[in-house]
Formats: C-alpha cells, structure tokens, sequence
C-alpha cells in the first residue's frame, strides 16, 4: 500500500477544502482510491471535518483573543472564517499560530486605528513574551562585533498609541465605543524580551534607531548616522536589537 | 515532585516525517525537568504538500494500519527511548473515520499497536475512553479490545468523559467518566501488571465549570477502584 500517499490523501480530504482534487498527483491502486471515496462519503468523515473546524477556529480565537474582542461578533466570526478557510488555525504552537493571525488581522485594518494599536499590542506581547522564555542578556562588548550586523529583534516591537491607553482599554473592557484616534501617537511602547515587564515606553531616540532597523547594519554607521551608543547598548542587551545571524 | 509529560504534537505517524521542533521543545524541557517518562498519541497530523513542505491538518488522524506504519512507528519510538533514557508511551487514539486503507497482516488500529509494541520496546498509555468511544462510533466490544492488547505493556490509564454530538460519541474531556468507563477501569486494572498510574483527563476550559467538587469525586473513585483491584 502507498502509505504516505494515503496518508497525504486522508490529510487533503480533512484540511480546509482548496477546490483541488485531493486525490491529484498521488499514487494510489484502484482499491485505495474506492476506499478513500467511501471516506470522503461517510459520517465519520464529515464529523472529523466538523472537529477539524471547531479546533481551528478554537485555536485561532484564543490566539488573538484581545484583538479579536475589539470587533463585533459578526466581524469576528468572519475574520475566523477567512482565516480558517485559508488553511490557518492548524497548528498547536500557540505563539506561530498568534503571530501569523495577527498579521493577517493587522493586513485588513486601518492604519492609523485603535484596533491596529491593539493588534500589535497583543503580537508584541506574545513575541517578547515566547522570547523571554530563554532569553540570556548578550554581552554588551559584542555590539561592535566585526562579524554581526545589528538588526530588530525579531521577538520585539514597537506599538504606537493613538490615544490615551487607559481611554482604550477602558472603553474595551467596558464595551463602550473607542475613543477617537488621534493625529500623532500619544505614547510609543517598546516591547523586547529582556525588558522588564517585557515593555516600557520608548524615548524617541530610541523610536529613530528602531525605524532606521529596517535593513541590518553594522553599529559604527550607527553612531556615524548619529544614534547613540547608549540607545543602542540599552535595546541590545535586552533583545529589542540584535546580532543578524 | 516526579514529572511525566503527556504530547500531543509529534505526529509520530506521519509517512514524510515527524515534528522535529517538537521534538528540540522536549529536549529543552527535559533539560529543565527531567520527567519519568513521556507519551505521545499514535496518530499523524501533518502531511507534504506538492513542494514537500509539511501541511498541519489540524486534527489527528488514524494511521493507516500497515506494515511500512507499523515499522516506521516502532523504529521512531524506539529512537526516542534511546533519546531521552525513559520510557515512551504510545496512546491509544480515538477516531471517527472508519476502514482507512490497511494491510490484511496488520488488520486494524489495535493490530498497529500490538505490531508496534512487539518491534519496538515502547510501552502503552491505555486511553479506556478512548477504547470507549471507538466501541460506540463503530460497534466494537470494548472488553475484546482490551483482550487484545498487550497490557504487560501499560504503564498508564487515561480516564475522561465525552459527549455525543452529531451521532458520534466524542472524546471530549468535559465531563464525568461514563458509567461503562468505570467497568472498564475495573476490568483492565488487575490485567495490566505494570501500570503506575490512573490519570483523569479534563480539559482546563471545561473545568471551572464542571467544578472541584465533581472532580475530587472522579479522582476518589479512580483511586479507590485503583486501591481495590490493585490489592487484589
């Protein structure tokens, strides 16, 4: 019997359906194909399916559990189902599951918005939070490492606010309508994992090294470009900057 | 404390290969914790897709009860024992889809176990719900299939409660342990030399719910079957 192209064929039938034949490509005996058919029809078939979604969407609403409670239920239900429908909600690794949802959430809202803010809160704090999981201090010595390029972190971030927190949250929490967005963010956060509380807010010379980080660079151009040292020591040695490999 | 470690990720069953970061997670949290023994469910969970690229189904599914499974199972599982230097446990899964493609010399899911279990060295976590549901969903008599496996081999007893949705029993781990569960408790307890343990599953979001009251009671009477046939 083809194991693996059974398998790989009962594994089709049950993810997200993508309009292809789940058998294409596969070989498979005339028996084995009769098989899967009766399969394809049979109850128990459509139960794991049933499963299959419930756990899915299950999965994906616990990972972005704050962001999605920033919208309607209909909304909600149907960014779950898009998601779904598009092969997400599989994995059981809570914190990929969480980061890529939240970027497929983050690529359908406005920007700037209160949702958006809250989206990359809640990535930002599952990010630093993983990452702080064993995260080691780097010796600070090594930031001019002739080797290393200096990139973001990759379990860090930056939030920006455009309103006062606690105006937002409280709103959330009491399912009264968001406050309106401002035109300037009102506080920049800064998420790393070897930040204490994983968070504090950010200055705005550290806000100028962040978004200089959009392509790696070695720290002596920093300086040159005028950052400085202290900045870079400080979000180097918890996590918010780091070595690219 | 003594720690064991119960997995649902590895997806040991699968033809293309198995979930190696799972696998660099465990390592790490032995490392940390080193535990008794640990245990994974006999199923597969992600497949290749046309680039060879691993797919997560999302559920797990029934391994095809064939001779290339059965020794691509055993040898994995026997890699792992070397691995970690404890005991591997392989569960006993509930399903719903009936008849996947076999081989006749291995028949069906309790024939893979048996066939495992004789080539590899790893031992057995019993789910008794498990057995359960699958007597339910497809007409099997449940003490038969207890018969059949080889419980010399069983280390641990998985009990929990279901709910019947849509025709089919599920293994839920909502509720309490249905009364047929127990009987099978008692049943398989003096039968399997070796086990150390009888753990009651529930999953945390139902547990609030289900409240610590009901769940002493199910943990009282694990132990006192557990007292009782292990006297015996």
């Amino acid at each position: 019997m083809a194991f693996l192209d059974v398998q790989t064929a009962l594994g089709r039938l049950v993810r997200a359906p993508d309009g292809l034949d789940p058998l294409r490509a596969l070989q498979l005996d005339e028996s084995e194909r009769a098989s899967l058919k009766r399969i394809a029809q049979s109850a128990g078939y459509r139960f794991t399916v049933g499963v299959q979604r419930s756990w899915c969407v299950g999965r994906a609403a616990r990972a972005g559990y704050l962001t999605l409670s920033t919208f309607p239920a209909a909304v909600r239900s149907a960014l779950l189902d898009e998601w779904v429908n598009s092969g997400g909600g599989t994995s059981s690794f809570f914190a990929a599951e969480g980061d890529a949802l939240l970027d497929f959430i983050a690529n359908r809202l406005p920007d700037p918005s209160h949702e958006l803010t809250l989206c990359r809160l809640e990535q930002a704090t599952q990010r630093a939070n993983d990452g702080a999981i064993d995260f080691r201090a780097p010796d600070p010595a090594l930031i001019d490492h002739p080797r290393y390029l200096l990139r973001r972190g990759r379990r860090a971030g930056i939030v920006k606010f455009y309103g006062e927190p606690h105006h937002i949250m409280t709103a959330l929490l009491e399912s009264q309508p968001l406050p309106p967005v401002s035109r300037q963010p009102e506080l920049t956060m800064l998420f790393g994992p070897g930040l204490d509380g994983l968070c504090r807010a950010a200055s705005q010379s550290e806000l100028d090294l962040w978004e200089r980080l959009t392509a790696t660079v070695d720290s002596r151009s920093l300086m040159e470009e005028g950052h400085r040292p202290e900045d870079i020591a400080a979000l180097f040695i918890t996590g918010v900057v780091e070595h690219a490999a | 404390m003594p720690i064991v470690v119960h997995g649902v990720e590895l997806s040991i069953g699968s033809a293309h290969g198995w979930n190696q970061a799972y696998l660099e997670m465990l390592d790490s949290f032995q490392s940390l914790w080193p535990f008794v023994w640990h245990s994974e469910h006999l199923g597969f969970q992600t497949i290749p897709d046309e680039n060879g690229t691993t797919l997560e189904v999302g559920v797990p599914l029934p391994v095809p009860p064939t001779r290339e499974a059965a020794d691509l199972i055993a040898d994995r599982s026997a890699e792992i024992c070397g691995r970690y230097g404890v005991p591997f446990l392989l569960e006993n899964p509930a399903y719903y889809i009936a008849d996947v493609p076999s081989d006749p010399e291995i028949g069906d899911d309790i024939g893979l176990i048996c066939a495992i279990m004789k080539r590899s060295g790893c031992f057995m976590l019993l789910d008794l719900h498990n057995v359960y549901c699958n007597a339910l969903n497809h007409g099997i008599n449940p003490f038969a299939t207890i018969d059949r496996l080889p419980l010399d081999r069983v280390l641990e007893i998985h009990i929990a409660g279901g709910a019947s949705r849509d025709g089919f029993w599920m293994d839920g781990h909502n509720g309490s342990v249905p009364e047929p569960v127990w009987e099978m408790l008692e049943y398989t307890l003096p039968r399997t030399p070796n086990v150390a343990g009888v753990v009651f599953e529930m999953l945390d979001e139902f547990a609030v719910r289900f409240g610590s009251d009901a769940i002493s009671r199910e943990l009282l009477r694990s132990n006192e079957i557990w007292n009782r046939c292990r006297a015996s």
